[in-house]
């Protein structure tokens, strides 16, 4: 196995410890990370050749894909350790663990507005008695809500989203209703046309400003060199370097492995 | 006020009726927005109707009527829920085939304990000695304020599941059921949520049961065949399944045109009526839930219409 990059612990970020933890799918080791923190930057890129197992392992973290082995802690901002790996799946959205989807996912039969009051709304209001709580919800969270509607420009919010690059919006405008902590993105501009990319980036940047760690999976490198204060290239399962963008775009192994000779 | 017209079969048709609907909206919550596919009605409403007659009549209780009633349906309705919560545990992981023989699974093991515990349910006798928890100068009359109060707990039920589908509790439900995995990225806890709806909604059809119990006054195995679940499930489907009233339309179109209309209004030969109707109505419901599934599978409403809910609750 390749050594995992073990980074000293930063004090006051949120922060997540992965240790020993492997995933293998019929028998091939998918991922195998000894010792990895994510979240000692304010915002981490996540970057490897396709297989090399960067949204297995965001899965894990987000236990939809379950482990064979190993632990997952958030370490709070307040130095509290949690570990995520003994929680059920809905806990780690409450601990402030937030991670958008690489493959689109929505709900159906939920407009925009629904699918982002659903997000927004406290689980006391969604109690089988409190059937005359719409109008407090809708209130409580249509400043918010309308704040990043008018911000990205959906089109018709109390219609369903139609094109996958809307799906995708809204999928990282719901984790963002969620106030998370420790964000994870996978490919979040993947499919998005450029002034949208620009406008996800804004609102990266602004979160991490504010005290939010995010962890990037992207396959365009323009974001990962343009966003990013720290960079992990894994490999075959494991993060095998890490550094800062540059140092990780001028390696040897990076540019060999992933980038090819015509990107540095 | 003359009631001649109101014959014993019309107001029986009528009940039926008005119990189909109520099982429809119950089962509604469960299929049409969480996509729980219960096929074990009639093992929760045999619950609530046995726990009703079996604590009604085996129970020396020390009070009479109102008090009898009421306490015996509470609990009665408890007894539904609590059956609901377990079912609802077992089955809440599983995927469509499981829950499918889960819930087929249970409505028989209702059905055997009630055929095998014959000192407390009489078994294939039957269990007689309930009555309505008033007394009026006629039968006639008594069934028909039953009917009345009956339907106004049907009403009541369909106020409910209107008031879901425009509160934050049914859109998680919505959400649990269109996208399970995404609902608990969002911190939905929707294992809790499916034991649940689950609970509540095997509470209600116990609690219906319970109400079929009194009207019949008579329990007999008879009442836990498929029948009841057939009917609640091809109502739903042929109305509309994700729509409130869904249930309404579609179980007036099934039920109400077979058990009134057909067989209050046709002049069927009398023999029909004890082996005939009863086969040819499974064999109707069981077409009709096959034509809907193949040409419809929607319903005749159609699906729920978010969008138009949203502007009319939010405006824009």
């Amino acid at each position: 196995m390749a050594s995992d990059v073990v980074a000293p612990a930063a004090v006051g970020r949120p922060r997540i410890r992965i240790q020993g933890a492997a995933k293998s799918f019929s028998g091939r080791v998918v991922v195998d990370v000894d010792d990895l923190v994510l979240g000692n930057h304010p915002i981490e890129g996540l970057i490897g050749p396709n297989g090399a197992g960067k949204t297995t392992l965001m899965r894990m973290i987000m236990h939809s894909t379950a482990l064979d082995r190993g632990t997952i802690t958030f370490i709070r901002p307040d130095g509290r350790e949690v570990v995520l790996s003994s929680l059920p799946a809905h806990e780690l959205a409450h601990q402030g663990v937030v991670k958008s989807n690489q493959v689109i996912m929505d709900f159906d039969k939920l407009t925009i507005w629904d699918s982002l009051l659903l997000a927004s709304t406290e689980a006391r209001y969604e109690q089988p008695y409190r059937l005359f709580s719409e109008r407090a919800t809708f209130e409580r969270h249509q400043e918010e809500i309308r704040h990043y509607l008018d911000f990205f420009g959906f089109s018709d919010p109390m219609g369903f989203a139609m094109s996958a690059g809307e799906k995708k919006l809204l999928d990282i405008v719901r984790c963002l209703l969620l106030k998370p902590t420790f964000l994870l993105l996978d490919e979040p501009t993947a499919g998005l046309p450029d002034d949208l990319t620009e406008k996800v980036m804004e609102v990266i940047k602004e979160l991490a400003a504010g005290g939010t760690s995010v962890v990037i999976v992207e396959h365009d490198l323009n974001v990962i060199w343009s966003l990013c204060d720290d960079v992990h290239f894994m490999a075959e399962g494991s993060v095998v370097l890490r550094g800062d963008p540059q140092s990780i775009r001028e390696n040897h192994t990076v540019v060999e492995k992933y980038l090819g000779e015509g990107h540095v | 006020m003359n009631l001649d017209w109101l014959n014993a079969f019309l107001i029986s048709g009528l009940f039926e009726v008005v119990v189909v609907i109520g099982l429809a909206l119950l089962l509604h919550l469960e299929l049409g927005l969480a996509r729980i596919a219960n096929f074990g009605v009639v093992g929760f409403w045999g619950v609530g109707m046995y726990a009703y007659g079996v604590l009604y009549v085996q129970v020396d209780w020390p009070f009479g009527d109102p008090w009898q009633f009421l306490v015996c349906l509470a609990l009665a309705t408890l007894a539904a829920g609590v059956a609901g919560l377990l079912v609802g545990w077992f089955i809440a992981d599983l995927d469509l085939d499981g829950v499918l023989v889960g819930t087929l699974g249970f409505a028989t093991a209702v059905a055997i304990v009630a055929t095998t515990e014959q000192d407390w349910t009489g078994g294939a006798l039957g269990l007689g000695g309930l009555r309505f928890p008033f007394d009026l100068d006629s039968v006639k009359s008594e069934e028909l304020v039953w009917l009345l109060i009956t339907a106004a707990v049907v009403a009541a039920i369909l106020f409910v599941v209107w008031r879901v589908h425009r509160s934050p509790y049914g859109r998680s439900l919505i959400a649990l059921g269109a996208n399970e995995p995404l609902a608990r990225s969002l911190g939905k806890p929707t294992f809790r949520s499916k034991i649940w709806l689950f609970a509540l909604a095997s509470a209600g059809m116990g609690f219906i049961g319970a109400f079929y119990g009194i009207m019949v006054r008579f329990l007999e195995l008879s009442n836990l065949g498929v029948e009841i679940t057939l009917a609640a499930m091809v109502g739903l489907v042929l109305g509309g399944s994700a729509r409130v009233w869904g249930g309404v339309v579609g179980v007036l179109l099934t039920v109400g045109l077979f058990d009134i209309v057909i067989q209050s209004y046709l002049p069927l030969p009398r023999d029909w009526y004890t082996q005939t109707i009863p086969v040819m109505r499974e064999v109707v419901f069981g077409a009709t839930l096959i034509v809907v599934l193949l040409f419809r599978p929607l319903g005749i409403l159609g699906d729920m219409r978010r969008d138009k809910l949203m502007r009319k609750l939010h405006g824009e």
